[in-house]
């Protein structure tokens, strides 16, 4: 125990790892908070300029990126209508209504102190659950891991985009890309179409930084000029009467949170719509009607959007299985590192847990201390123009995908997925299943190929594994709840109590403003 | 779902292509290990493969049905196309793009980046060239001390001008 508060406590007392996490926190509050830059941009970028230092480093600038960057998008959403991420889509339909009121900074006060309470209700549940959940992890079956890649690439094709059959899509060509090289048990050449370049496989940095750097450059494009308007931002603290008042609202979106960024695949932006959802259905009577300026429309938005970035972590770091877009690319990151996200990454390496959860927490702190300052050069920056910042984000990108490997090639990989994604993007098409797919479309085929030869290599055999065994049989009836809950005939059934319908609905509106 | 959409101009070819493409993908997962085995190295990829066709087949439908983006009065299809999907500006920052990666190697990070960037500015709408110039020096000054001393990665010097621009 006092070796995991040693642990806990790493970056808390290592001024260097301090720094770093600050410096994080920071760059994700405004990373979060300029439209057209996103966390999973950000990350992806990051990962091929941090791979020489060591994983502590590395770990402790994420974390605050992407706890800021959770956060900073609920600021533009609030000063500028524009959601400077799609976790905070839900949060510009009250904020900018209160701005318009002349209530920004109470807005943001309120905001970022719910953010935070999040935020550490996450990381709670994070170190509560991961240890648990790492256990009963090592009882998985090679099909079980089958099943929860499945689950995590289904879930996010469902939840976001236009269509189930375009999730689907994307999450099958990323599973492709992932298989491109040699067949890591028979070392058979697969998708090289005869070349030595491809027997290496695709480098998936580059492929991330095409699909989340390049392609959204090319999409903002679209919409260089939107003007800003300003706002009045003076009280910013904002009462305890306030917070207290709204604390339970936030506990529960903030549970809410927790259980959707577990959820494989799902994450923040998916929670805080959801939030915003159940705010509107349970508050009976609101500050102001919903949409006109609600303080509980950006509680529980942004309670559930921070919480779930801890719940997003707990499916990583127990079974490799990305929570959400982000820390698909976190997983990657760690793969360079020489680390295996999974149950044994618990056994093996605790120290890297408890130093996660720490960083997690230390930059929580920050975002509180970030978020209740500097509220007026922000609006500055924010306004940064888009025909100066978009070159600058390419050439981030350029050397990110060179840097990697120092290969050149990998640059104009990324130039082709960029230009790939773009098209996706312009016609409905998520590219999160794409990145979700290349990550665990490798931990698919091996977990297919080794349930099945466990299985005798008989079909019947294998299917019926998933009846019979109770762990694999619950996944799956958890998986196909959950898909069926979004098709049509559910939602029939329900009649007009509906939730995600709106909900598909905000999200492609987001994408079509090419927020992703 | 996707009916509520309407069709952007090249979705239909778009999504023929990839159906396309998806049809070959399946055959070149065959070429792999055929059906030797239930767990040769080809089955999973025909598994993708296959499920990309199906997706494909489920998503052309409604897009054969959805009403299609009405043309501005006067612009042809193809006018249409490049005005929704391909502008001009778009084009030339992904020629620029291309152009700036070939750069890249041959007169190495500093000098091609430098001029990416003023040439992109100028593209995407910023015509205040003096601003560009300087806004691009900086940031460029910040990338490099940033890059080689936080991040220690290493750039690309360029064969051509190699000692003379680093």
């Amino acid at each position: 125990m006092t070796a995991a508060l040693d642990y806990f406590l790493m970056s808390w007392l290592d001024p260097h790892l301090m720094f770093l996490t600050a410096a994080g926190t920071f760059a994700g509050i405004y990373i979060g908070a300029i439209p057209g830059l996103s966390v999973t941009m950000a990350v992806s970028i990051l990962i091929s300029f941090t791979f020489k230092w060591d994983m502590n480093s590395a770990l402790a600038v994420i974390s605050g990126i992407y706890l800021g960057g959770v956060y900073g998008g609920s600021r533009s959403a609030i000063l500028l209508n524009i959601p400077g991420a799609p976790s905070a889509v839900a949060t510009g339909m009250d904020g900018y209504p209160l701005a318009k009121r002349g209530e920004a900074g109470a807005a943001i006060g309120l905001t970022t102190v719910v953010s935070v309470f999040g935020g550490f209700i996450g990381i709670l549940a994070l170190a509560a659950a991961a240890p648990l959940v790492s256990e009963l992890a090592l009882k998985f079956a090679p099909r079980d891991y089958l099943l929860l890649a499945m689950w995590g690439i289904l879930l996010v094709g469902s939840l976001s985009g236009d269509s189930l059959a375009k999730g689907i899509f994307a999450g099958a060509i990323g599973v492709l890309i992932g298989m491109v090289g040699l067949d890591p048990m028979t070392a058979e050449p697969r998708f090289t179409f005869g070349t030595v370049t491809l027997t290496a496989g695709i480098s998936y940095i580059a492929a991330m930084i095409g699909f989340f750097g390049v392609a959204e450059v090319l999409v903002q494009l679209h919409e260089l000029h939107i003007k800003a308007v300003r706002q009045d931002v003076s009280k910013i603290l904002p009462s305890f009467g306030l917070i207290r008042k709204y604390l339970p609202l936030a506990t529960r979106t903030s549970a809410l949170g927790v259980v959707v960024g577990a959820l494989p695949g799902a994450g923040g932006d998916i929670a805080a719509l959801m939030a915003y959802d159940h705010a509107k259905r349970t508050v009976k009577n609101p500050s102001r009607p919903f949409g006109q300026g609600a303080y509980e429309g950006l509680v529980a938005p942004e309670s559930a959007n921070n919480a779930a970035v801890g719940g997003a972590y707990i499916p990583m770091l127990t079974l490799g299985i990305p929570g959400d877009a982000v820390t698909a690319v976190i997983i990657g990151a760690m793969y360079i590192h020489g680390l295996k996200p999974g149950p044994m990454l618990m056994i093996e390496t605790p120290h890297l847990f408890w130093f996660q959860v720490g960083s997690l927490a230390l930059a929580n702190i920050f975002l509180l201390i970030f978020g209740l300052t500097g509220i007026r050069i922000f609006a500055k920056i924010v306004e940064a123009p888009k025909p100066i910042l978009l070159p600058l984000i390419l050439v981030l990108s350029a050397v990110g995908a060179y840097a990697i490997n120092n290969n050149p090639a990998d640059v104009y990989w990324m130039l082709g997925f960029g230009v790939f994604g773009y098209f996706l993007k312009m016609y409905g098409f998520q590219v999160g299943p794409v990145i979700l797919g290349i990550i665990l479309g490798p931990l698919m085929d091996r977990s297919f190929r080794q349930a099945m030869i466990s299985a005798g290599e008989d079909p019947v055999q294998f299917a019926g594994e998933f009846l019979t065994s109770p762990l694999s049989a619950a996944i799956l009836a958890a998986l196909v709840l959950s898909m069926a809950s979004q098709s049509s005939w559910w939602r029939k059934l329900r009649g007009k109590r509906d939730m995600h319908e709106p909900l598909a609905r905000e999200l492609e509106d987001s994408a079509s403003a090419g927020n992703v | 779902m996707s009916t509520r959409r309407q069709r952007l101009p090249g979705e239909l070819a778009f999504t023929v292509l990839l159906l396309a493409l998806s049809l070959f993908m399946v055959w070149q997962a065959y070429e792999i290990s055929g059906f030797s085995s239930i767990t040769s190295a080809g089955v999973f990829p025909l598994a993708a493969t296959a499920t990309m066709v199906v997706a494909m087949l489920r998503i052309l439908v409604p897009a054969l049905r959805a009403p299609a983006e009405p043309a501005a009065a006067g612009e042809s299809r193809t006018e249409h196309f490049v005005r929704r999907l391909v502008p001009g500006a778009l084009v030339l920052f992904t020629l620029a793009t291309a152009a700036y990666m070939f750069a890249l190697e041959r007169i190495g990070f500093v000098a091609s980046s430098y001029a990416f960037l003023v040439v992109s500015m100028f593209l995407l709408g910023s015509r205040r060239l003096g601003l560009n110039l300087v806004v691009s020096a900086v940031a460029l000054a910040v990338i490099y001390v940033v890059f080689r001393t936080v991040f220690e990665v290493v750039l690309p010097t360029g064969s051509l001008l190699q000692g003379v621009l680093k």
